[in-house]
């Protein structure tokens, strides 16, 4: 980020400002000259409010990968990283958005990172021209809108969902299934798909709802209410549970059911793939067993957990969304290095035609921004260990 | 020992390199999980610049601040009254001035120019558009709660609930619920205004006219109560609201009336416009509304509710009046937050949004009108500029620890908000001075 | 469309159908969804019941903090559930010293649960006490309005729990268990989890000790003489300075305590104690609001029926039928279950 001297000099300038008892004296910064133009990634998500620790994850990937750029000396450009808050709010978007586009350096936006935020951000990136790359927007809806500029390199929720039924109904035969959405827009739309499937493969689907905690930061609900949410599926008798949503609320789910006696598999998404699940979950050996799928296979990049850490202080391995961010941010850059002439349209034309070797994936998109390849790996908790099984 | 612990001097000394402490963890990094303590290590131990003269450390720096605003503290003990009396006779010109008619009335013009001519002056759009979004609908939120809590003295803590009618109300007109559209017609946004208006103040009835009985505190849960439930319906009601997917397409308000044709778009500018339309004639309303028989039934209620009982006020009536006044506001702003942003989220509906209201309400002056408005413009306009430009060091996942300092310093020093209302201006000095209840909190003995 | 579960348009009124009944529901045979539910709800009542009543004993033990700041200040401690969350915290890192990544059990399970639990309410007293101090006594000395005290609190909350959130990271953190959770015993075939018999002793060894505090020492004698009359009780030489202290360093004491009971289940994070503090407060004004053993009935009856909805409704609607009771208990009984007398008799 940025030198710690600045930020302690501004911090006591701050404080004084604040006393208004000394005049602050603060360092002017002085970049170093350079005839290379520079350009500017913009990211858009959530950096302050409740789900600031997505963003958080995200934009140290963001930073990582353009650091990593600027210190490769093959670009013709220099790049730097300017951040929109929009605190994941459908709200907030809009104005974060607008702010973006009047930045004329601004040249691609990874973000925004929830689908609401999207939904509502869109509408003026599409007038502008300005392509955005969202590592973690999966609602499916977002791709039906013909904005031409709206990318993602995760796979939608209508990928993964029907992928996880298919995989527990048929090959896991298991015929009763019990599905948890979490309430949110993400967690939802994947129980909502894997039901659907599951139905039409003749399972028997119990649906059921059990809103986010606010100890997991994008709930509202008491983590209270997953002793009895555990106890209602040992009733109904499902062989096997879907769960729709994040690995935080999960970890405490999990808790529960083995608490309450089930003994049925547990499936998740890839909301929920992070070793952050059995950290979380208490006692960890609950965890065990646990299926977990994504559109991803596993990204156990040793140098990028590395630079990671270094950057970010925290483990690369617990930061859900990084490597898509990662991706993101490369397949930006990658589109930018293909143009002679760089400008917002041209990016948007590139990202259309790019095909690239990322660390999740193959970045190829879709002519609705989806990505490319619906290849669904699963994966399975095996001594507190996430271990690839493999595709579905 | 114990003797310097009961110096005053060496309390405040204390006090001061206490707060300087805090400040110092407040701007210093942040800390993880794994490493607990590196936020405490490095708030304190870290290397700084002593205002650019030397290096040093950072709490070397702060202990300095600490010892002048120790000096400034004791100086102020000193002198305060001395420069307190100094001001108010400075001061007594001006204010015999501006309490005058004409002048009041020059000056409200001057500032309904400024607000018309505002998107002219301003051109950056991220502040257009936070105008619209983050700071006039938050005025228009912040004084139709004031007349719930400022002026009928009744505590809300679900004011975001009547918002939430007012945009799904919005969706539901326009068509773009799962639910069908009333009569199967796709309404223009603006029979949206009156329906959700409409709903927004029914909804206020309804929640009142049962719960009003109850004491303040009851109030406060009940009306909380009903936020979460709003939105706990909102998010998983799937075929009525569209749940956590959010709402389909809100259309932009469109004009066509007869010859003129016009249409809000993606840009923020109209929108402004639209909104200080209603802004001003709320403004007007409620200033009407103050000074009326019903305004003084809300004060009369709120200073002794038996009293006004006994002189013949229904308080049950006028307290449901306020709830749903108030709800009407909160209405009107929920269909400009749902045509401007297209599609609305159950999740933007919380009850850290009813608060965050209320915290505009209560730092702006209680009952002022002019108090709320800069309070709403204040608080908004500073936390959408840390938003935009945040300073170095700021780091924007802590806007909410300065502003819960801000709040408790605020309400130490400025209890009754930055503009106070002139008549809770008067219910405080009696308190302070020791002839009427002003509430019931108990104040102890402390000289 | 995705359709909650028994949840169809044409029957709006039905949305808190659960599933089983749902299919009951969609032959239109009330009878037959009742039939079926009443036979999943013996198979689950148990097993909910025994959980929710060790919420219950959750939210009692913050909900007493709630009731008496209000039965002696009159204002509602917003803050409370920070005290809640710093009690959580407190018993983690106590835990990850003395636990680790050991697998105590026995006389060691014992103690440092004990331990826990000690610590989190001296942290809990503690922070209650700087509470009082910062946010609440220089408004008391200035003689501020009611809301004052509110927003104050409400600043003081966002301060901590934003502040806990910078310190210690935004995510959650599983507390390193100091006993192995297994179930002891069975009631009609529902097993009863260890934890919640920690929860369900140490609940009664404290609710018990603070009733007898209350009803019999010279401090309980001094809180309730201030929470019925402040200005006799001050000139019967009661120092009330020092009893509001007191009465804040009580209830930080069983918050804190609460909130590491809650963090040993669920682990901690710097926002766990927003919606435990939430309900704990229904809970506080469900029992009459300044009464104490209303506060603990509250919670058991809030935290049992809240669990016991589940079979009716969907967890989602959970927090709806928790403020569906308390607007039910308030319009037929205007100052809660057993009404507001702190003064009275505790």
């Amino acid at each position: 980020m940025k030198p710690r001297l600045n930020k302690t000099v501004a911090a006591v300038a701050t404080s004084a400002l604040l006393l208004m008892a000394v005049p602050a004296v603060g360092i002017a910064s002085t970049s170093g000259a350079s005839a290379k133009p520079t350009y500017t990634i913009g990211y858009q998500g959530p950096l302050s409010g409740g789900n600031q620790q997505l963003g958080l994850n995200m934009v140290n990937a963001v930073q990582l990968a353009i650091n990593q750029a600027n210190a490769s000396g093959k670009l013709p450009f220099k790049l730097k990283l300017a951040t929109y808050d929009d605190q994941g709010d459908p709200t907030i978007a809009p104005t974060q958005a607008q702010a973006a586009i009047a930045n004329k350096n601004v040249v691609a936006i990874v973000g925004p990172a929830f689908s609401g935020a999207t939904a509502a951000s869109e509408p003026f990136y599409h007038k502008y021209h300005l392509a955005t790359v969202s590592p973690s927007a999966t609602n499916p809806a977002l791709a039906t809108n013909h904005w031409n500029n709206f990318f993602r390199v995760v796979a939608d929720d209508s990928v993964q969902g029907p992928a996880d039924a298919n995989y527990v109904v048929q090959k896991l035969n298991k015929t009763k299934v019990y599905v948890v959405n979490d309430g949110t827009s993400y967690g939802s739309g994947v129980a909502q798909a894997f039901a659907a499937q599951a139905t039409k493969d003749h399972a028997t689907v119990t649906p059921a709802t059990v809103p986010g905690t606010s100890q997991c930061q994008n709930g509202t609900a008491s983590s209270t209410e997953y002793t009895a949410a555990a106890a209602q599926v040992v009733a109904n008798g499902a062989t096997a549970l879907f769960y729709g949503g994040y690995y935080c609320d999960l970890g405490l789910f999990l808790g529960q059911l083995q608490s309450a006696g089930y003994t049925g598999i547990v499936m998740s998404d890839d909301g929920a793939l992070s070793p952050a699940l059995i950290q979380n979950t208490t006692p960890a050996s609950a965890a065990n067993g646990v299926y977990l799928t994504c559109a991803c296979a596993s990204s156990t990049n040793k140098s990028f957990n590395r630079a990671y850490q270094g950057l970010a202080h925290f483990s690369a391995a617990n930061a859900t969304y990084a490597p898509e961010s990662y991706d993101a941010t490369n397949a930006i850059i990658a589109a930018m290095k293909k143009l002679h002439k760089i400008t917002r349209a041209g990016i948007v034309a590139q990202l259309h035609r790019l095909s690239m070797k990322g660390m999740t994936k193959t970045i190829r998109f879709l002519p609705n921004g989806n990505i490319a390849g619906t290849a669904i790996y699963v994966n399975q908790v095996k001594n507190g260990k996430i271990v690839q099984l493999g595709l579905e | 020992m114990k003797r310097y612990f009961a110096n005053t001097h060496f309390k405040r000394l204390m006090s001061s390199v206490a707060a300087m402490a805090i400040l110092e963890l407040m701007t210093g990094p942040p800390g993880s999980a794994l490493d607990p303590t590196a936020g405490f290590t490095g708030s304190f131990g870290e290397a700084s610049s002593f205002f650019g003269l030397f290096r040093t450390q950072r709490w070397v720096v702060f202990l300095f601040i600490a010892f002048i605003m120790f000096g400034l503290w004791t100086s102020w003990l000193t002198w305060g009254a001395q420069v307190k009396t100094a001001t108010t006779k400075a001061m007594s010109v001006p204010r015999s001035v501006s309490h005058k008619q004409p002048v009041r009335w020059g000056v409200t013009l001057v500032l309904l120019v400024v607000a018309l001519l505002l998107p002219h002056l301003i051109t950056d759009p991220f502040w257009q558009a936070a105008m619209v979004e983050q700071i006039a609908v938050y005025v228009l939120l912040a004084l139709g709660l004031n007349v719930v809590v400022g002026f009928a003295g009744l505590l809300d803590l679900g004011f975001v609930a009547f918002y939430a009618i007012g945009a799904y109300t919005t969706a539901w007109v326009t068509g773009a619920l799962p639910t069908a559209a009333p009569f199967g017609i796709h309404f223009n946004n603006f029979y949206a205004i009156p329906i959700a208006i409409g709903l927004a103040m029914g909804a206020g009835i309804i929640l009142g006219a049962p719960t009003l009985r109850l004491r303040g505190d009851y109030l406060a849960i009940v009306t909380l109560g009903f936020g979460e439930i709003i939105t706990i319906f909102a998010n998983n009601l799937y075929g009525i609201t569209g749940g956590s997917q959010g709402t389909k397409t809100i259309p932009h308000f469109s004009l066509h009336v007869g010859p003129v044709k016009y249409l809000w778009g993606l840009t923020p500018v109209p929108y402004y416009y639209l909104t200080i339309v209603f802004v001003i004639l709320f403004l007007i309303g409620f200033r009407l509304l103050e000074h009326s028989r019903v305004g003084r039934a809300w004060t009369a209620i709120r200073e002794d509710e038996v009293a006004a009982e006994s002189v013949g006020i229904n308080p049950l009536k006028y307290k449901v009046m306020a709830f749903a006044i108030g709800a009407s506001t909160a209405g009107f702003a929920g269909v400009v937050t749902a045509s401007q942003s297209n599609t609305i989220f159950p999740s933007s509906f919380t009850l850290q949004f009813s608060i965050n209201i209320l915290v505009l309400v209560i730092f702006g002056g209680m009952g002022s009108i002019t108090g709320v408005v800069l309070g709403a413009i204040v608080i908004q306009t500073g936390s959408m500029y840390l938003l935009h430009t945040p300073p170095a060091g700021y780091q924007p996942q802590d806007l909410y620890i300065y502003l819960g300092a801000l709040l408790v310093v605020m309400m130490i020093f400025r209890p009754a908000g930055l503009v106070p209302s002139r008549r809770r201006h008067r219910e405080i000095g009696l308190a302070e001075a020791g002839e009427g209840h002003m509430d019931e909190v108990l104040t102890g003995d402390t000289p | 469309m995705w359709e909650g579960p028994g949840f169809s348009p044409a029957l709006p009124f039905l949305i808190t159908l659960s599933t089983d009944r749902s299919r009951g529901a969609q032959l239109g045979a009330f009878g037959h969804y009742l039939t079926g539910h009443f036979a999943t709800l013996r198979l689950e009542f148990w097993a909910l019941f025994v959980g929710g009543l060790a919420n219950g004993v959750l939210y009692g033990m913050v909900a007493v903090g709630y009731t008496l700041v209000y039965g002696v200040l009159r204002l509602i401690n917003f803050a409370h559930s920070e005290i809640f969350m710093s009690g959580g915290f407190a018993g983690y890192f106590v835990m990850k010293a003395m636990v680790g990544n050991s697998v105590p059990s026995g006389f060691a399970s014992v103690s440092f649960i004990v331990i826990g639990i000690l610590v989190g309410a001296f942290v809990g007293a503690f922070m209650a006490t700087l509470v009082e101090r910062v946010a609440y006594r220089p408004l008391r000395r200035r003689h501020a309005p009611a809301l004052a005290y509110l927003i104050s609190a409400i600043g003081a909350s966002y301060f901590l729990y934003n502040m806990a959130g910078k310190e210690f990271g935004r995510v959650p953190i599983s507390m390193p268990q100091p006993y192995i959770n297994h179930p002891i015993f069975h009631i009609f075939n529902a097993p009863v989890q260890m934890y919640y018999v920690i929860i369900l002793i140490a609940g009664a060894v404290m609710f018990l000790t603070l009733d007898r505090i209350v009803a019999k020492t010279k401090l309980g004698r001094s809180i309730r003489a201030v929470a019925q009359d402040a200005e006799t009780a001050s000139l019967m030489g009661v120092n009330i300075d020092r009893t509001i202290v007191l009465t804040f360093i009580v209830g930080g004491a069983l918050g804190g305590a609460a909130g590491f009971l809650f963090g040993m289940g669920t682990g901690v994070s710097n926002t766990m104690g927003f919606v435990p503090a939430l309900k704990a407060f229904t809970a506080a004004v469900l029992g009459g609001i300044g009464n104490l053993r209303g506060a603990m009935i509250g919670g058991f009856l809030l935290g049992v029926v809240e669990s016991l909805s589940v079979v009716f409704v969907q967890a989602a609607y959970m927090d709806v039928v928790a403020f569906g009771i308390l607007v039910a208990v308030l319009l037929f009984r205007p100052t809660g279950i057993l009404g507001e007398r702190l003064g009275r008799a505790a």
